[in-house]
């Protein structure tokens, strides 16, 4: 499913190049996900993370029915653990969003595996479960025990959550930032689940507001940690700084070269170059044309007149080496008994991009009676567009081969010395340059 | 990545019409006359394949269609309809935007006293980070000369743009030298024969 959407976003041009990077990156993550866990566990995270956050409201609205759902009871538990140190109070703004900005990055994440962990080992029998989690974790799952069992008692009492021990305080404190970090790094490399995060954090903030009674403003989904800033300048320009933090990466993508290096200076230098070199280099491919091209019309009638021509006799079919990527091409497979009917495919669907089938009958007619003697000249030589089938089925062939077709070496090396454009030197030197 | 392929047939064919339009508009030209047309055509046409949905493009566009003489092939690349909806956007854009950027100005100058006198008690830590930002701020001036229409972007959409723009410039250069190959192949095995 994800292939086909894939496929289907790469061939929609409306994209602008940042959608397309983001689709690509989310289909490359959802792949792993899938490698790494199995689909039945993936499930039930997903459902425990659902059934979670809609726990998770009935807790802070006082009502206790985490006790009903057994296998939920450590999550819940480990979450108001984290809760614990932001002491939470329910009417003010900044404590609910507080709250969730520190939850929700803890919770969201499938593979954050503290979390999980202990609430799995929570919902097994209490003996063992309480053994286990010691032998995996030290500090942070102990005091999520610790914070588990007061929860329940908590729930007993019908009470608010509410952390008297300062000791504990601050054992959470560091096992929520420890959390927190592991998510940043997380977060780094996935920015899909950050997506989702968001996603989740936002449907938090909507039920949290229904509980509180007060309408959020629309910055709930950034995560402010413990002692940074939330005023609304600060929240704005981090939120700017991580979509620049964002883009940045994709640029460090696309240009090559760009992977090693830190720092945002440092990148823009190399992005600067790069565009720079581009330019450079569309200026003096153009400059190539005109060297090349006397009049400005660049032989497209001779190369769809060759069209009107079936196919030449096999004895002048000069020998092209196929390159490997076109024989693994699906497209291509079915025609290997054939060479000669392979290279027809590789010269039409050259041709084909330039202008539709009904435009192309048009020109054959009107260019046919010109060109006939040229094309007698070009076929014999000019490989690429040799000995077209006028068969249209062909034409949906991958475009993409006729780039990744390497020119053959010696026709560079037949390129004639004396040209009657002192451009063409310079042609051939980029030739080599490529 | 690649760019998906009814992006390049998109801009070969508009590039393709553009430049038979050069070539009936004028027949004997310079080298230079040439070669700066040819670009022209291959820059308009990329800019209309990404349908106006980009900053760059639409700049592109405003400017190429200053002068009378582009505006013609500008239009005929277009298609008429198109050249319409596009000035329109593009019209609405820069002169909104201008008026930001005369502020900006105004700002500077206003600032620029009280940054001198707080510069003496800066710590060296904060004096770091002051010139990071400083570099920073220059690469990104200079980046936002590079890309069309750079100049009215916030940092945000310039970094996206100048991704939208090196894209573009990838699959332009692609098209561009396999034509140029393709011709020149041409070319010389007709001379070889003569």
């Amino acid at each position: 499913m994800n292939r086909g959407s894939l496929t289907e976003m790469l061939h929609c041009t409306d994209m602008t190049v940042l959608e397309r990077q983001r689709a690509r990156l989310k289909w490359q993550q959802q792949d792993q996900f899938h490698q790494q866990q199995q689909p039945e566990e993936e499930e039930d995270e997903v459902e425990e993370r659902s059934g979670y956050f809609s726990e998770l409201s009935g807790v802070f609205s006082g009502q206790s029915h985490v006790s009903q759902v057994p296998g939920f009871d450590g999550g819940a538990a480990a979450g108001n653990s984290m809760i614990g140190p932001v002491k939470p109070d329910p009417g003010s703004e900044n404590g609910w969003s507080e709250m969730v900005k520190i939850l929700v990055p803890g919770f969201g994440f499938p593979g954050f595996e503290a979390n999980f962990s202990i609430s799995r080992t929570a919902s097994c029998p209490p003996l063992a479960a309480a053994a286990e989690v010691k032998d995996k974790m030290s500090g942070a799952a102990a005091s999520g025990r610790e914070s588990f069992k007061k929860r329940k008692l908590d729930k007993i009492q019908n009470t608010k959550v509410v952390v008297e021990d300062e000791i504990r305080d601050k054992r959470l404190k560091g096992c929520t930032e420890e959390g927190d970090s592991k998510i940043t790094d997380q977060n780094n490399n996935n920015s899909n689940n950050n997506n989702n995060n968001r996603e989740n954090s936002d449907n938090n903030s909507k039920e949290n507001s229904k509980v509180s009674d007060v309408q959020k403003p629309d910055y709930i989904h950034v995560r402010a940690r413990r002692g940074q800033a939330t005023d609304s300048h600060s929240l704005a320009e981090r939120v700017r700084r991580e979509k620049i933090s964002e883009r940045m990466k994709y640029l460090q993508d696309l240009v090559p070269g760009c992977n090693k290096i830190t720092g945002k200076a440092g990148m823009l230098d190399e992005i600067i170059n790069y565009v720079q070199s581009l330019q450079r280099q569309v200026e003096f491919l153009s400059m190539k044309l005109a060297a090349v091209n006397p009049r400005l019309d660049f032989n497209i009638d001779n190369f769809f007149a060759k069209e009107v021509f079936p196919a030449c006799p096999p004895a002048n079919f000069p020998t092209i080496g196929m390159s490997s990527e076109m024989n693994t091409n699906p497209a291509y497979l079915h025609h290997q008994f054939n060479p000669l009917q392979q290279q027809q495919i590789v010269s039409c669907s050259g041709i084909e991009m330039v202008i539709n089938p009904p435009d192309m009958g048009l020109r054959r007619t009107i260019s046919a009676p010109v060109s006939i003697p040229e094309t007698f000249l070009d076929s014999s030589c000019f490989t690429q567009l040799q000995h077209l089938l006028p068969s249209s089925t062909t034409w949906d062939a991958d475009l993409q081969n006729f780039y990744s077709l390497p020119f053959d070496q010696d026709r560079s090396t037949t390129f004639p010395s004396h040209q009657p454009f002192t451009g063409s030197i310079e042609a051939s030197n980029l030739k080599m340059e490529m | 990545m690649r760019a998906p392929i009814s992006l390049k047939q998109k801009f070969l064919k508009k590039w393709i019409s553009g430049l038979q339009l050069c070539s009936t508009c004028s027949k004997n030209m310079s080298i230079l006359e040439r070669k700066k047309s040819i670009k022209l055509s291959a820059d308009i046409a990329m800019a209309s394949a990404r349908n106006g949905r980009t900053c760059w493009s639409l700049a592109l566009i405003a400017n190429a269609s200053k002068n009378d003489k582009d505006k013609l092939l500008v239009e005929h690349i277009l298609g008429n309809s198109e050249f319409q909806r596009l000035n329109k956007i593009s019209i609405m854009r820069p002169t909104m935007s201008n008026k930001r950027v005369r502020c900006k100005k105004i700002l500077k100058r206003s600032c620029g006293t009280i940054r001198r006198v707080s510069k003496r008690v800066v710590p060296p830590k904060i004096l770091a980070s002051c010139v990071a930002k400083r570099l920073s701020t220059k690469r990104t001036q200079v980046l936002k000369s590079l890309v069309p229409g750079g100049e009215f972007m916030d940092d945000v959409s310039l970094i996206e743009e100048t991704l939208d723009y090196i894209m573009s410039l990838q699959t332009q250069i692609d098209i561009m030298r396999s034509l140029a190959n393709a011709t020149e192949l041409v070319l010389s095995r007709k001379n070889e024969q003569w």
